[in-house]
């Protein structure tokens, strides 16, 4: 059988390290996966538009509590990028500290976020049409997403072992971490889409 | 260093699982959760196989009432259902599940846990859907679910809403398990099995399971939708509150033709791996086939307003996905004149095997064939709604999966039972199918010409339908008896078979060089390639005089990397576990909670999952063995 025939590498496997990579090739993946949700559901919300005269311009959504809460969740992506950078150092004490307080940045962001449903939106419920059910839909599923990212968080944080132990097949801390920066980036496509090319919109309607 | 007895004994005890009725719910091994995989798709066949010959009694003669129309529109719907989710996409991933790790020489998947928890969630997510029927209110508008018939107005009980519900968990088990595939055949190939010399069944594996990641979420979009419409009165397809029902078609669509390519290129897969093998030479065009298999699932997104060509949309829109449909037949094309090649250039060796998958290259071609017809928007807007769509569809499915399939189990099972299957029953079964088949769903385009209307109960006897149907009820129960003798076949087989052999069919990948069945490690040195078909080059596989690749300390497999599989680390493989299937038992009852809108259960149910997940993730020591 003539095929073509390349020597493999010559590498000892026995003497090899642990593989810890798995666990973030997987956390891309799930990524990708939930990306592509909230990409139906922004499609959905422009599809649903698309046969109206006036799409969330019509209620001008007031935007500075969606940037307040942007720069909240930015801001513990970055108190958290700067604990991956401590773990990586093996200073497992102050990555857990940033870590904590990621998650109190958090639960702010949830708590904050109730507030601006309950003053901002409350005229507009899930029930009353069917701008109000994709808004409430879109923002609510995002929220289930920063509960989920911060129960990964709050799982590492009381982890016993989190850095580079022998046996861990993955680096849980890193691999949580990058769920919650990919939630964040999420409110910032929700702010974009959601919260300023509507009032864009409606300033281009007015003028 | 270690003796060859020594190292055996040692793999065993790290690997086996004891025969406990624990070890039976909290295996990872990835041929038990293969074996398990397929036996239950092939369950769903047959459940799926019963209501589609209930139909066919139904239609056998005009105005006949062996069935109510109700109960005639939940069992068609039913049998889409079965047949397209339940079916067609797991019984690949039982294929993929049990052969990806041994065609890759790992000696398990990437998560072997993820891996049980895909399978349990499938079987829930299946059993969930099959809950309904026995409430008496199965889901009855379609496995495509229209709105907005299916809102609460038309459909009050409480079948779309296990639809919605199943379905969601349903995606829950796939994406699970094509990240896991992903990860492992991306990452776990012997060491020297480089991407360009990977089984073609591996690209198609790959391919689908990153269509799945895609392809996916906006089935689960569509399913939330029609759940808080239905149950929480928000509003997205209703038209009186300024909802569009076309917002389910797109989304729906959306995921439903990739989803045809998921539970279509695996089989073709399988094809490209027997048809080199009983033709006695390597396929012909390998990068063109891998290469057209991985463009099927990328234009596989651009094609899904093909589904809506009646719905009314601009000329723009419709040229261009009735071109894209046009580019997705090149592809298959150039796989087929691969197949087709490879056999004309070889020695072809007529075994069973063989026989079904000459066959479904037939039935493929004659679906891909009224495939191009119905991509055309005219032709499209003729039969569209008619017979002749349905005659197309199970020319595809059944031409592209079911005889893959089979063709795939009459050449794997050897492999994974240790005896060979009857060739003498095996081909009556062929051809008892294969006739079966034809005369069972050629006519239909017929009827579906003369216009005869698809998802009917009946039809008034002036109409002229009679004759055809006949003929197609009867060929729909021929087929039903071909099944039937290659299962027979498998249970005489597994009794009365020769003994397989490593090598049967002298083949030329990697899941061959192990034992049949194989050893729960797999093989006992890691395997080294050198070629693209490893099994026949003069290369020694397992040739390891210094025992540096047995990894016998404890549950390991090496990683290497993704394009060139470099060795570049050893991964861990956790023990069993029950975590996964306690989680898939409380995600059943929060789903099931969230059915009856009972919300304090289903989080109940949720705080109760959290708690199961952190005990899975629980960093814990694994089992070492020390001399």
């Amino acid at each position: 059988m003539s095929t073509v025939q390349i020597p493999p590498p010559q590498v000892s496997l026995a003497t090899l390290p642990l593989d810890q990579k798995r666990g973030i090739h997987a956390m891309w993946c799930v990524i990708a996966t939930e990306a592509m949700l909230f990409v139906a559901m922004f499609g959905a919300y422009y599809y649903l538009g698309s046969n109206k005269d006036r799409w969330a311009d019509h209620v001008a959504p007031k935007w500075w509590l969606a940037l307040i809460l942007m720069a909240i969740l930015l801001a513990s992506s970055a108190v958290l990028m700067w604990g991956e950078h401590q773990v990586k150092k093996a200073r497992f004490a102050a990555g857990r500290i940033a870590l904590w307080i990621s998650v109190l940045m958090g639960v702010g962001f949830l708590a904050l976020q109730g507030f601006e449903y309950s003053v901002e939106w409350k005229d507009v419920t899930p029930y009353s049409d069917t701008y109000g059910s994709i808004f409430y839909t879109i923002t609510t599923l995002h929220a289930a997403h920063v509960i989920a990212g911060l129960v990964m968080l709050m799982y590492i944080g009381v982890m016993p072992r989190y850095g580079d132990t022998r046996r861990t097949p993955h680096k849980p801390y890193k691999t949580a971490a990058l769920y919650w920066h990919f939630v964040d980036v999420v409110w910032v496509f929700i702010v974009l889409f959601l919260y300023i090319i509507p009032n864009f919109q409606r300033y281009m309607h007015v003028h | 260093m270690a003796t060859r007895g020594t190292t055996i004994s040692r793999l065993t005890t790290l690997w086996e699982s004891p025969h406990t009725l624990y070890s039976w719910f909290a295996t990872v091994d990835h041929k038990t959760l293969g074996k398990r995989y397929l036996a239950t798709s092939m369950l769903f066949l047959l459940v799926g196989g019963v209501e589609a010959l209930l139909m066919r009694l139904q239609l056998f003669h005009s105005d006949l009432s062996i069935l109510k129309p109700e109960e005639y529109d939940q069992i068609f719907t039913l049998h889409g259902l079965t047949m397209i989710i339940w079916y067609a996409g797991p019984i690949l991933s039982g294929f993929s599940v049990y052969l990806a790790p041994l065609m890759i020489g790992a000696r398990d998947m990437a998560f072997p846990r993820l891996n049980a928890f895909s399978y349990w969630m499938f079987l829930a997510s299946g059993i969930f859907l099959y809950i309904s029927p026995f409430l008496g209110q199965a889901p009855h508008a379609g496995w495509f679910g229209y709105a907005n018939y299916t809102l609460t107005k038309y459909s009050p009980g409480m079948g779309m809403d296990y639809y919605a519900l199943s379905l969601i968990l349903f995606t829950i088990s796939t994406t699970t398990g094509a990240i896991n595939l992903i990860v492992t055949i991306l990452r776990l190939r012997a060491p020297g099995m480089a991407i360009s010399r990977m089984p073609l069944f591996l690209y198609s594996t790959t391919t689908i399971s990153f269509v799945g990641l895609f392809g996916l979420p906006p089935l689960t979009a569509a399913c939330i939708f029609l759940e808080l419409e239905r149950r929480w009165g928000m509003h997205f397809f209703g038209i009186a509150e300024g909802g569009t029902i076309f917002l389910w078609q797109q989304l729906f669509w959306f995921f439903g033709h990739p989803w045809v390519y998921i539970i279509f290129l695996p089989a073709t897969g399988m094809l490209s791996m027997i048809v080199p093998v009983f033709s006695r030479r390597p396929i012909i065009g390998y990068p063109f086939v891998a290469t057209a298999t991985v463009l099927t699932g990328l234009v596989g997104f651009g094609v899904w307003l093909h589904h809506m060509f009646t719905v009314g949309m601009s000329d723009m829109a419709m040229s261009i996905f009735s071109a894209g449909s046009m580019t997705v037949s090149i592809f298959t094309t150039i796989q087929v004149f691969a197949w087709l090649a490879t056999m004309w250039r070889g020695r072809i060796v007529a075994t069973t095997a063989m026989y079904y998958a000459v066959g479904s290259i037939v039935l493929l071609v004659i679906g891909g064939l009224s495939g191009v017809f119905t991509g055309i928007i005219p032709v499209d807007w003729q039969v569209h709604n008619t017979y002749f769509v349905v005659a197309h569809l199970h020319y595809v499915l059944i031409g592209s999966n079911v005889f893959p399939v089979f063709a795939g189990f009459y050449y794997w099972l050897p492999k994974m039972t240790g005896r060979m299957m009857n060739e003498r029953l095996g081909k009556l079964s062929f051809w008892v199918m294969f006739i079966g088949f034809n005369a069972g769903f050629f006519p239909m385009h017929n009827a579906g010409l003369l216009g005869m209307p698809r998802r009917i109960y009946t039809y008034p006897s002036w109409t002229g339908f009679d004759g055809v149907n006949e003929v197609i009820t009867v060929g729909a129960f021929v087929l039903g008896i071909g099944i039937l003798i290659s299962i027979i076949n498998f249970f005489y087989s597994l009794k009365r078979g020769a003994l397989a052999g490593r090598n049967p069919w002298g083949a030329d990948t990697l899941e061959w060089s192990t034992d049949s069945p194989p050893k729960v490690y797999g093989s006992e040195h890691i395997p080294v390639v050198a070629s693209r078909h490893p099994l026949w080059d003069d290369f020694e596989e397992e040739e390891d005089p210094e025992n540096d690749r047995v990894l016998d300390w404890g549950r390991l497999t090496p990683t290497t990397t993704v394009l060139d599989a470099v060795p570049v680390g050893i991964a861990t493989i956790p023990e069993d576990s029950l975590a996964p299937l306690w989680l898939t038992i409380t995600l059943f009852g929060m789903f099931l909670a969230i059915v009856y809108q009972r919300m304090w259960f289903a989080l109940g149910a949720l705080i109760l999952s959290l708690v199961v997940a952190c005990f899975w993730m629980w960093p814990r020591t694994e089992k070492e063995v020390t001399e």
